[in-house]
């Protein structure tokens, strides 16, 4: 049996907003994915109280997040390192966690990592645009939770059936992002133009790049040792994928990301492994990044890894879930949400 | 439409989830129409596993899931679609669209440059525009709709110094494509008008009501009329074919 829980939002982030996996199939129209910066998290969340991995979900970006919930409402949360209290307790992330009724759940961000994510078991009222709930600011469609607004969740979740404990301990084999104070290790493979600016791969893989505070949700803007080709021929504007190392004619590297558009027309060096766009999707201002030549076989070989480890936590947490008589909304098979 | 490309395509691995398709020939007009025959091909016969397509002038990016895929079986594919004759479906018949616009040293801060560019008068930059058949050729960001077989002196050069706030509704030009901006947002496109219609609205089921290959032409309306239309969502000409 399905309620609805309503849930006050009693602090925010600097940005909170409703988000998901993103669009899919609309960029012929236009319009980018977006979705989730981490979706590697984001994806992990839902699992975790039993959503499948393209649910809408809570995105938010620095400060602190606090919602309080109606009734006992069954949570996660991934992403950056925080701090997180139900009740002024602390709470584990990266594990399923219930709130009961009244109790107020406080995200705070620890700054590793630039991006908090909230799940909540069962299915969030959110507008969508194009099939999703992820935000397009340029387009009109914020998604921004503010403070004092009211979430609802219809859920089907009304506390564990054995009832020992309200917290049940859960020990889930969970694939969480290795967060370090040191530069983060982003894997790239190399593109066709990267041999027309020589010495540029060697410069690139023995350099630490920053990300500035001029990086949004269209690109991560590095500083950083740079090489330029020496002949500047037009390039006519064309698609870029996510992930994708543009050198503009300033001294400085772009990392595209969910919100790119058409690039204009800069040389293109190399492209993010989908496995490296999680971290990616984490670095925020000041974070120092070294990049990694790989090739294709190991980017594909990595990506298969991951996939394994999510459809083993959807099994694992599927099996314990019926034990536990909490409803899971997971698909299976090609129809499951896949990160992109 | 072409039965079968003249033109060879080539291919390029972008990262681990997408290629990158264009068309080799000499002639930009031909590269940039057979890369249109590649896109419609490829958007009916989806080969399995490709997740989206993303247009560009004169290139697909043609993305792809790879651990499902792989990026020889998705250039197989291209190569098989752009060898084959095009479905029956793929000939639509394409919808005409009137696009009301005002030209006023508010709406058309390049114009003056643009003649200067062309050796001309203002107005027969405009005379241009109106007396152009265009076609849609790509939806650009945010669904702005681009267009190419605009009527040029010769191709217009971008602005050095890109603007960094252009309101929605704005008519822009740059080579011989023109552009409408369906959102505020930044350009390096000239600006020589505005349209008071919406041009994309997200609250409707179909944010937009044009598609590629939809023909396209201008006329021109005081501020008056204008202001009578202002916000008026852009629907297709009902009256048939444009005059």
């Amino acid at each position: 049996m399905t309620d609805t829980a309503h849930l006050d939002v009693t602090d925010t982030g600097w940005l909170t907003t409703f988000q998901d996996l993103g669009r899919t199939d609309t960029e012929r129209r236009g319009v980018p994915s977006g979705g989730a910066a981490d979706q590697h998290s984001a994806a992990v969340a839902n699992i975790l109280v039993g959503n499948r991995r393209g649910a809408p979900l809570i995105e938010s970006m620095g400060g602190e997040l606090a919602i309080v919930p109606d009734v006992d409402v069954l949570v996660a949360v991934t992403g950056t390192p925080s701090r997180v209290t139900v009740g002024g307790a602390h709470v584990d992330s990266w594990t399923p966690v219930v709130v009961p009724a009244g109790h107020e759940l406080r995200i705070s961000e620890g700054g590793l990592g630039a991006r908090s994510y909230l799940a909540i078991n069962g299915l969030l009222a959110v507008e969508r645009f194009l099939g999703s709930a992820a935000p397009d600011a340029r387009m009109g469609f914020g998604q921004v939770i503010a403070r004092g607004s009211e979430i609802r969740v219809d859920t089907g979740f009304h506390g564990f059936d054995r009832t020992f404990f309200d917290q049940s301990l859960f020990r889930f084999p969970v694939p969480r992002l290795a967060f370090d104070e040191k530069p983060w290790t982003i894997d790239v493979l190399p593109s066709d133009q990267l041999v027309g600016i020589p010495g540029m791969r060697e410069l690139v893989a023995e350099s630490i790049y920053t990300v500035t505070d001029r990086s949004n949700h269209v690109g991560l803007r590095l500083n950083g040792p740079v090489l330029h080709p020496d002949d500047r021929t037009e390039i006519v504007s064309h698609g870029v994928p996510i992930g994708a190392l543009e050198v503009p004619h300033a001294d400085e590297l772009i990392v595209l990301g969910r919100y790119r558009s058409l690039t204009a027309g800069y040389p293109i060096i190399g492209f993010a492994t989908r496995t490296s766009l999680a971290m990616l999707g984490q670095a925020g201002p000041g974070r120092e990044l070294r990049f990694r030549w790989v090739d294709r076989d190991r980017a594909v070989h990595a990506a298969r890894a991951v996939e394994g480890e999510l459809q083993k936590l959807e099994s694992v947490v599927s099996d314990a879930f019926v034990a536990l008589g909490v409803p899971t909304t997971f698909s299976r098979g090609l129809d499951c949400a896949r990160i992109i | 439409m072409s039965i079968h490309l003249e033109a060879p395509i080539a291919t390029e691995r972008y990262g681990d989830s997408a290629v990158m398709v264009t068309v080799r020939h000499p002639d930009a007009a031909l590269r940039a129409g057979h890369i249109v025959d590649v896109r419609d091909r490829l958007v009916q016969r989806r080969p399995f596993g490709v997740t989206d397509v993303v247009s560009g002038l004169e290139s697909l990016l043609v993305e792809f899931d790879p651990l499902i895929t792989a990026a020889e079986h998705v250039e197989y594919a291209l190569r098989l679609l752009a060898d084959l004759p095009p479905l029956d479906a793929l000939h639509v018949t394409p919808k005409n669209f009137v696009i009301p616009i005002i030209v006023t040293e508010q709406t058309a801060p390049d114009l003056d440059e643009v003649a200067a560019e062309w050796g001309v008068p203002s107005d027969d930059v405009i005379d241009h525009l109106l007396r152009s058949t265009l076609t849609i050729s790509l939806l650009g960001a945010a669904m702005a709709p681009m267009m190419a077989g605009l009527e040029t002196v010769r191709p217009i050069r971008r602005r050095a110094e890109p603007r960094t706030d252009v309101p929605p509704g704005s008519i822009m030009v740059a080579g011989t494509n023109a552009i409408i901006q369906p959102f505020p947002g930044p350009t390096g496109w000239r600006v020589i008008g505005r349209t008071p219609l919406t041009i994309v609205d997200i609250n409707r089921p179909e944010p937009v009501s044009f598609s590629t290959g939809d023909i396209v032409r201008f006329e021109r309306i005081d501020t008056a009329a204008a202001a009578r239309r202002d916000g008026e969502f852009l629907l297709p000409n009902t009256n048939g074919a444009p005059a």
